[in-house]
């Protein structure tokens, strides 16, 4: 080396990289973002996922359609109803078969339960994630009463079933709705009460406002979808753009706040937690007569499908294919959670302290396990590496020896 | 009370092995009370004793790339410096075990020489996440330090004198100095949960930031005592200002109730506020506290005077 070179490395500055991940107190799942940083602020982030890959798209390609929706309900746990509801609508419109109103009314109230429950988990693990256990404890003891009532309502905690295909396996009786009521109302107090602490608590405003900011035409331009979307005010929301089951009979309200930052976050999901809670009551109160579900054939015609859903982290995608028999010939999923890293890793984390980035991670709602798709890119310069199962075992043998 | 032997008071009561077992119950309140702010139920009072127990006899592991000098003897001497400030300290009642002039510049060094250890044991851990809690350590002892030093300072001044008995005495027969000196009280108080690093100023080993800061390495018996030390450090602390501002030593009972009050504000303050980054730690109170404590101690100067 060359004495400018020597001299070049003493005095360069030290490039310290913080990993977090996959081990972490921080993150609920394993998922590596290594930052750079100098001092507090950070320079650089990367992120790698992939840790939860589970191979779902390849094990639907063996099973029938039923054991497909009991697969991709597990692909995540609080998005559950969202994955088998985008799923079996493909299903359905392949096999042509309309559902009846009542059912797609049940499936909507799922589904607005199942945003509840996840924004209320999500508003505790964020709040921890700032150092605020408080709220951490208080939301996750309202959270519990959402727990019940799905475990009255449809028999599960989490991954609760309630589609099956052609329609929904429980019915919505009055006495549910008897039962449901006052706990809506309790919740819809509480609500009210953690906007409260959101817009006046000064501790916690001074970790959340102007913290993580992202404009619109940025968030626009990265793709990013759900509520993390709406909180930088672009308008898209595909319940209303477009209505899929009961929610083209009962509309829902669209929630907005324009600054884009931490602070925009929470209030956007709180007062979706709200517009849920009307929402749940207003079906219940009108809730259409008719059959739960229709008969559907065992072979599906052959056909491509796609549908979306507005899960409660965003736009949800479903595309699937048949090939006229019994078995999935190709499910392909694309969940929210993809689209909205872009906002955290390309602009946003630099230039703010390392202290933040647990904040900004927790911000987007990521789902983790939603994620993990395997992409294969053909470069224009290398050969595409695609292994076999034969290759990889010997690739692995003499590794090892 | 007059203390006792200074062979029991050091070995038996009320520091020494007194010590280590009252420092686990004010660990228990204060873990208690946050539960119950929390709407949980909270730990039993023998968890934080099952905790250092279970702690001091496991194996401890040490890094490759420490110095492994350094690795073990600075939990040890962490302990061995709060042990030693709390000699100096009169409590539950009895006088303090030993004294002389200016102990009280003693025992706040002690204190602080404490809080380098575990920046120390911070930076010796090559573990980034350690590195980066040292710096929020060392970065907090510098700006906690100085405006609690002020606040322990003013009583001083309206006791002329630096021997923390000599201030004791003078609290116990002046009216209280939280109602002659209430932002010098609010200074102090504020200042302990910065050195005590509870939250909210608890950056320096905020969990999901960077795992557990300095003490991220350590394991088994380092872990134990720097935890033990710790405690030692709040029931120090919790003396000290009950000493001077709740109106001296007096007897065991009154002790007791006044450090469970300041326990009391402390968990309430603890679990009402978000955990603030160090940067604002620091900015507010190198602007607010610093400027509280030339207030005051411009008050109390003027007091003297006039």
């Amino acid at each position: 080396m060359s004495n400018d070179d020597i001299i070049n490395n003493i005095t360069a500055p030290q490039k310290y990289i913080v990993p977090i991940g996959p081990q972490h107190p921080a993150l609920k799942e394993p998922g590596h973002f290594e930052f750079t940083v100098e001092g507090e602020i950070v320079v650089d982030a990367s992120i790698r996922l992939g840790y939860v890959h589970r191979g779902v798209e390849k094990a639907a390609e063996n099973r029938n359609y039923t054991k497909v929706m009991y697969l991709v309900e597990r692909v995540c746990g609080i998005c559950s109803h969202s994955h088998g509801t985008a799923f079996i609508q493909n299903v359905e419109k392949l096999a042509k078969i309309e559902l009846p109103p009542r059912a797609k009314a049940v499936r909507a109230i799922a589904g607005e339960i199942e945003r509840l429950h996840s924004h209320l988990l999500w508003l505790g693990v964020a709040a921890h994630e700032g150092g605020f256990d408080a709220m951490f404890m208080y939301s996750w003891r309202d959270r519990e009463i959402v727990m019940e009532i799905l475990e009255n309502f449809f028999g599960n905690r989490v991954n609760y079933s309630v589609n099956i295909p052609g329609g929904v396996k429980e019915d919505i009786t009055q006495e549910f709705i008897d039962g449901v009521t006052p706990h809506l109302d309790y919740l819809e107090k509480r609500m009210h009460y953690y906007l409260e602490v959101i817009n006046r608590d000064i501790t916690f405003r001074s970790r959340t406002v102007n913290i993580g900011k992202i404009g619109s035409e940025e968030t626009d331009r990265l793709g990013a979808t759900g509520p993390t979307a709406r909180a930088s005010g672009i308008a898209r929301d595909i319940r209303i753009d477009r209505p899929y089951d009961g929610y083209d009979i009962f509309s829902a309200t669209i929630v907005l706040d324009h600054r884009g930052d931490l602070n925009a976050r929470f209030v956007v999901r709180i007062k979706e937690c709200l517009e849920s809670i009307k929402y749940i009551r207003h079906v219940m109160n009108n809730m259409p007569e008719g059959e739960l579900s229709v008969k559907m054939p065992r072979k599906i015609p052959a056909g491509e499908a796609m549908s979306s859903v507005e899960a409660p982290r965003g736009e949800l995608f479903y595309y699937v294919r048949s090939n006229g028999s019994e078995i999935a010939d190709r499910v392909k999923i694309r969940t929210a959670s993809l689209c909205n890293w872009g906002t955290v890793v390309s602009s946003v984390a630099k230039g703010h302290k390392l202290a933040d980035m647990p904040m900004i991670l927790a911000g987007i709602d990521p789902c983790f396990s939603c994620n993990d798709r395997m992409v294969q890119i053909k470069g224009s310069s290398k050969d595409p590496q695609i292994w076999t199962w034969e290759q990889l075992r010997k690739y692995g043998i003499n590794y090892y020896k | 009370m007059t203390a006792p032997h200074p062979l029991i008071s050091l070995l038996v009561f009320p520091c020494g092995i007194f010590l280590l077992f009252i420092s686990c119950i004010y660990e228990w309140i204060d873990r208690k009370l946050i539960a119950r702010f929390q709407n949980r139920t909270g730990p039993q009072w023998y968890q934080p004793f099952a905790d250092i127990l279970k702690l001091l006899s496991k194996e401890e592991i040490i890094p490759r790339a420490v110095n492994k000098a350094l690795f073990i003897t600075l939990p040890i001497f962490a302990f061995a410096c709060v042990m030693t400030a709390a000699l100096y300290v009169p409590m539950f009642g009895f006088d303090a075990s030993t004294g002389m002039p200016g102990d009280l510049i003693i025992t706040m060094y002690l204190l602080s020489a404490m809080t380098f250890c575990l920046g120390m044991a911070g930076s010796n851990s090559v573990n980034r996440f350690a590195v980066v809690g040292a710096t929020r350590t060392l970065t907090q002892l510098f700006a906690y330090e100085a405006p609690f030093m002020l606040a322990l300072l003013m009583p001083a001044i309206a006791a002329q004198s630096w021997n923390i008995s000599i201030i004791a005495k003078y609290a116990e027969t002046h009216t209280w100095l939280i109602v002659t000196q209430p932002i010098g009280f609010v200074i102090a108080l504020i200042g302990l949960i910065g050195k005590l690093e509870l939250p909210p100023f608890d950056a320096p080993e905020a969990e999901s930031e960077i795992v557990s800061g300095v003490l991220s390495e350590y394991s088994g018996r380092g872990l134990g005592l720097f935890r033990l030390s710790k405690n030692i450090e709040l029931v120090v602390g919790l003396a000290l200002i009950s000493a001077f501002y709740f109106g001296g030593i007096g007897n065991p009972l009154t002790f007791i109730a006044k450090t469970f009050v300041l326990l009391l504000i402390l968990a309430f303050i603890q679990s009402t506020l978000t955990r603030l980054r160090i940067d604002q730690t620091v900015g507010f109170w190198w602007q607010i506290g610093a400027l509280l404590s030339l207030v005051q101690l411009l008050i109390v100067i003027l007091v003297r005077v006039l």
